[in-house]
């Protein structure tokens, strides 16, 4: 109980942290190497190459998931500053983005709502619970936005931020081939739908494709939390409450 | 030793303007996420400023072209649920992909059309 005994506890839980966290950026590089070596495909999403072998080990030595969080939150709360980044290509692309206000508004409100009632719709139809299928409603929306419609319409968070990340990576991989197979060429259309279904691991898998893509995809992650945030609730207790 | 501590400067911004989103959201309760509130500050700060500063144009496109690292711990954290995903395995699996394909096909669609009829062009930007 001594002084000294507080500041073995404080260094022991930073080191552990730093730990958790240079594990994370080895795995991150590997992935990062895997996906270099397959000629850039996004089927090799690096964080489903990165996540993978650390939920493999952490399953293997038996280690609490909450333990490597002490870590990973940190690298969660960064998300918010690099996200704030957009500010600077979305600046730059200005002109691009105010030209097409327009297809932006249309293509946001076709997509959210199909986002939403398509994966309501399907839930439903192959027999999950209305749990699920609550969780299920928010899913291409970004984390704790989807999170927190979630519990406004009595599903479960946690699961709902895991159906977040699976969304996102599935757009992320799938996507570039799916926008040719259906004739999606603009990049500003590829990059508005990226962010509208896959949200922030589909803004930073269009950065990939180029800056246009990216500085869209980054708008339509933005303008999607928010008017799934305002609508979904309520249209929510209109119809299914 | 300048550079770094330039850099050091930019990445406090985007710290700054994202805490400054997330105080306003909690003291206004709006429904939106602080980021949001965050970028349109930093949008607001530059459009001011009339430039983008390099060392914030160096920061801001590194941690965008790896914002992937930053998004690994939630992809672990899928592994605390996957009990409650084997409950309706292949419901979700079926919903999220299919919903998935459905709404990026439904929104690129929508973007790529309107932006004919509006614009008289493929755009193709």
């Amino acid at each position: 109980m001594s002084d000294i005994g507080i500041k073995l506890i404080y260094w022991d839980r930073v080191l552990e942290a730093g730990f958790w966290i240079l594990l994370t950026l080895f795995f991150y590089y590997l992935a990062l190497r895997i996906q270099q070596a397959l000629g850039g495909t996004p089927l090799a999403n690096p964080v489903l190459l990165a996540s993978a072998p650390i939920i493999a080990l952490l399953v293997a030595a038996d280690i609490w998931v909450g333990d490597y969080m002490g870590g990973g939150q940190a690298l969660i709360w960064l998300l918010g500053p690099a996200t704030v980044g957009l500010a600077v290509p979305l600046y730059r692309n200005f002109a691009c983005v105010r030209s097409a206000l327009v297809p932006m508004a249309v293509s946001l409100a076709v997509g959210s709502a199909v986002a939403v009632l398509s994966a309501v719709l399907i839930g439903d139809a192959m027999g999950a619970s209305l749990e699920t299928v609550r969780s299920l409603a928010p899913k291409s929306v970004t984390t704790p936005i989807a999170m927190g419609i979630a519990e406004e319409i009595g599903g479960y968070a946690s699961l709902t931020a895991a159906f977040v990340i699976i969304t996102g990576i599935i757009g992320a991989a799938f996507g570039s081939m799916f926008f040719n197979l259906c004739r999606i060429g603009d990049a500003r259309a590829r990059g508005f739908a990226m962010g509208i279904a896959a949200h922030g691991i589909g803004t930073a898998r269009a950065f990939q494709e180029d800056e246009v893509s990216g500085t869209f995809s980054g708008a339509a992650m933005a303008l999607n939390g928010i008017v799934t945030a305002l609508v979904l609730p309520l249209l929510w207790l209109a119809f299914a409450g | 030793m300048r550079a770094f501590s330039r850099l050091a400067l930019a990445f406090l911004a985007l710290v700054a303007c994202d805490t400054a989103g997330r105080v306003i959201v909690r003291g206004l309760s709006l429904p939106v996420p602080g980021t949001v509130i965050g970028i349109l500050i930093l949008l607001a700060a530059i459009v001011a400023l009339r430039r983008v500063p390099e060392p914030l144009k160096e920061t801001a496109e590194f941690l965008l072209a790896h914002l992937n690292f930053f998004y690994i711990p939630a992809g672990v954290g899928v592994m605390a649920y996957a009990a409650l995903l084997a409950d309706d395995l292949w419901p979700i699996l079926v919903a999220l992909f299919a919903s998935t394909f459905l709404a990026m096909l439904a929104a690129g669609l929508a973007f790529q059309w309107t932006s004919r009829l509006t614009q008289g062009k493929d755009g193709g930007a």
